[in-house]
């Protein structure tokens, strides 16, 4: 092999090389002609090119994110809400994107500049607890729809603008902790009273319950005593009427040793039955 | 705001992916048409030393050269947990399973290696670094659907099932499924009250998030599945933390109070209806006692009135002058004569008598 040949072969080999480009499967080309348009290319492969004429410029295909920086929103009620979105897109129309806005990085301040302008119409006619609950859902495929038709001129296609954050500015939120606390306070207080409520009740009843056996003992005792003595007043008039004057004499035997105590001066008469033998023998 | 969740979301994921490997690079560089790149520089350096050399040294550094490059580019191997996608001109042809595998060399066929296997996690509300957890109230904070607003953490774990997807469909998966994560989180949270986020509800929110995001990543055809959602922490927020556990000492103290007034009440009653029932007894008991003593009176009287009866004045008169024996010995007895004259003028009044009188009466 000559030197020359070498260098033949190498200047083919380069030559070669600087013909063929490849485009993967996240890709689309374009090729263009001293800046004219060529062809765009939407399959992967291997593909041949004029080296030095012409040039080839590649654009993802692959769905892309765009989290963009939160904004503040006017709803239809006059509040503000911090908005935080991400959206899906992808470049649908690689010629068109590069004739509007050429890159990627341009691509997505586009793109946000339209989300947020249709947000803003969009949000504008919602109230705020709407916009947190019930009509996101729709709130976020009307903004979808809208933005995809705005963003066709530019070659690109808006899959899914989705509400990440739907908050209150960080003074409102202030308040709402506010709200929150008194409300929280509110329950606690109810449970509080709640529970002195019920102590008070069971208190008092017990308290009643005390008073009520108490008074029925007392009602059942006096029955019971009344009953005894009831009943020994029976027994005494039975056995005592058999003879009312041996009972008052044995009676007053019994009363005369209970009360007449020692010390007890008494003036007794001669002639009384006790000392009728004193001075006498018979 | 974008730049910070794909630095924070890289410390989560493997720092270097590996899905760049034998690859040129993803997105707009792709396959780099120039053509002074890779393999140039062996070209250029050969005509200079080749005066000097052999044709058929050259020769053999040219097939070295080859093998050496060639040769790594060839083989490849997949690792247990992961799948090879290979691409041939940037075109998909096949997925291959682990263990060593070959290929066409380098310019025409590209392997990648993702790791489908491992479990990935996206986390909403903080961000772990290492055994370190950094909270983001920016995004823990979110407001429920009676506008009180909750602090929630979630953790999201997930794997690739379609590598082929995961690859060429979205680019930044990972941010993807964190956005995906969020969005889903917000929306369910939004419908529902404070209290069932807090308390029952979060079972249910779990399901609700996993299959929220299910859906939009397959809509987005990622090629990933959620394993697993968990709400890793459900609080209120900081700044009414208080208020809330306050609430729940409300409730102790309700409970306690009611558990005070029981007590009370469970020691009062028993003392009361002892209380009672000892009155009771000590009422039958006398009843039983006058009865009974009647009975025993009656009885004593009956069988004394029964001796009475056979000698009644005999009896009558021994029991009088017993029972007058009985008495009289302890008192001051004065005698008067059995005539009427009066008693009067003939008292002793002396001390004795006036004593015996003044004491009688202190009695």
């Amino acid at each position: 092999m000559k030197p020359i040949n070498l260098i033949v072969l190498v200047a083919l080999v380069l030559t070669l090389y600087g013909s063929t480009f490849t485009v993967n499967m996240t890709q689309n080309a374009i090729v263009l002609q001293f800046q004219e348009y060529k062809k765009t290319i939407a399959e992967p492969g291997l593909y041949f090119k004029i080296p030095f004429f012409q040039e080839v410029r590649y654009f993802t295909k692959m769905l892309l994110v765009l989290d963009a920086s939160p904004a503040d929103i006017i709803t239809k009620d006059k509040k503000t809400m911090l908005i935080d979105n991400f959206t899906m897109w992808r470049i649908q129309d690689p010629l068109l994107f590069l004739q509007t806005l050429r890159t990627e990085p341009a691509g997505e301040s586009r793109l946000d500049d339209i989300v947020k302008s249709e947000l803003r119409v969009e949000l504008g006619t919602h109230n705020l607890i709407d916009v947190v609950t019930k009509t996101r859902e729709e709130i976020m495929e009307k903004v979808t729809t809208e933005a995809n038709l705005k963003s066709v001129q530019y070659g690109i296609e808006v899959l899914d603008v989705r509400i990440k954050r739907a908050d209150l500015p960080s003074d409102n939120a202030q308040k709402v902790f506010g709200r929150m606390r008194s409300e929280r306070e509110r329950i606690a207080k109810k449970y509080r009273s709640e529970g002195a409520e019920e102590a008070t009740k069971i208190r008092a009843e017990t308290d009643k319950e005390k008073v009520i056996l108490v008074a029925e003992a007392y009602k059942k005792e006096q029955e019971t005593r009344g009953n005894g003595d009831a009943r020994a007043t029976k027994i005494y008039a039975d056995a005592f009427n058999r003879d009312r004057e041996f009972y008052a004499f044995m009676r007053s035997m019994q009363a005369y040793k209970n009360s007449l105590k020692s010390g007890t001066t008494v003036i007794l008469s001669e002639k009384s039955d006790f000392l009728k033998y004193l001075n006498k023998s018979r | 705001m974008s730049d910070k969740h794909d630095m924070s979301w890289d410390d989560i994921e493997d720092p270097g992916p590996p899905r760049d490997r034998g690859r040129g690079g993803r997105g707009g560089r792709g396959g780099g048409p120039g053509g002074g790149g890779g393999p140039g520089p062996q070209f250029e350096m050969l005509p200079i030393k080749l005066p000097q050399l052999n044709p058929s040294t050259i020769l053999i550094g040219v097939i070295i050269l080859l093998v050496v490059w060639i040769v790594p580019s060839v083989v490849y191997t997949v690792a247990q947990d992961e799948v090879g996608v290979v691409t041939r001109f940037g075109e998909y042809v096949r997925t291959t399973p682990p263990g060593l595998q070959f290929k066409l060399p380098s310019p025409i066929e590209h392997v990648q290696t993702p790791t489908v296997r491992k479990v990935r996690a996206a986390t909403v509300g903080f961000r772990q670094s290492g055994s370190q957890e950094q909270d983001v109230p920016n995004e823990s904070l979110m407001l429920t659907g009676d506008e009180n607003i909750v602090d929630i953490d979630l953790v999201v774990q997930y794997h690739i099932i379609e590598a082929k997807n995961y690859l060429f469909n979205i680019r930044n998966q990972d941010q993807a499924v964190h956005d995906v994560a969020e969005t889903a989180l917000r929306g369910i949270i939004g419908n529902r009250p404070i209290d069932d986020v807090l308390t029952i509800g979060k079972a249910e929110i779990q399901i609700q998030v996993k299959e929220s995001m299910q859906a939009l990543l397959d809509k987005y055809a990622s090629g990933v599945q959620i394993l697993n959602t968990q709400l890793k922490n459900v609080s209120p927020p900081q700044a009414v933390d208080f208020a809330f556990k306050d609430v729940q000492s409300a409730k102790e103290d309700k409970d306690r109070l009611i558990n005070e007034a029981k007590g009370y009440s469970n020691s009062i009653i028993p003392e009361a209806r002892g209380k009672a029932a000892q009155i009771i007894a000590a009422a039958e008991a006398y009843r039983e006692e006058v009865i009974n003593k009647a009975e025993g009176d009656a009885h004593r009287f009956l069988a004394q009135y029964k001796e009475y009866k056979k000698a009644p004045a005999v009896t009558k008169t021994r029991i009088y002058l017993e029972t007058m024996e009985e008495i009289y010995p302890g008192m001051n007895k004065v005698i008067t004569s059995g005539d009427k004259s009066g008693v009067l003028p003939i008292l002793p009044l002396n001390k004795n008598l006036g004593e015996a009188f003044s004491s009688g009466s202190n009695k």
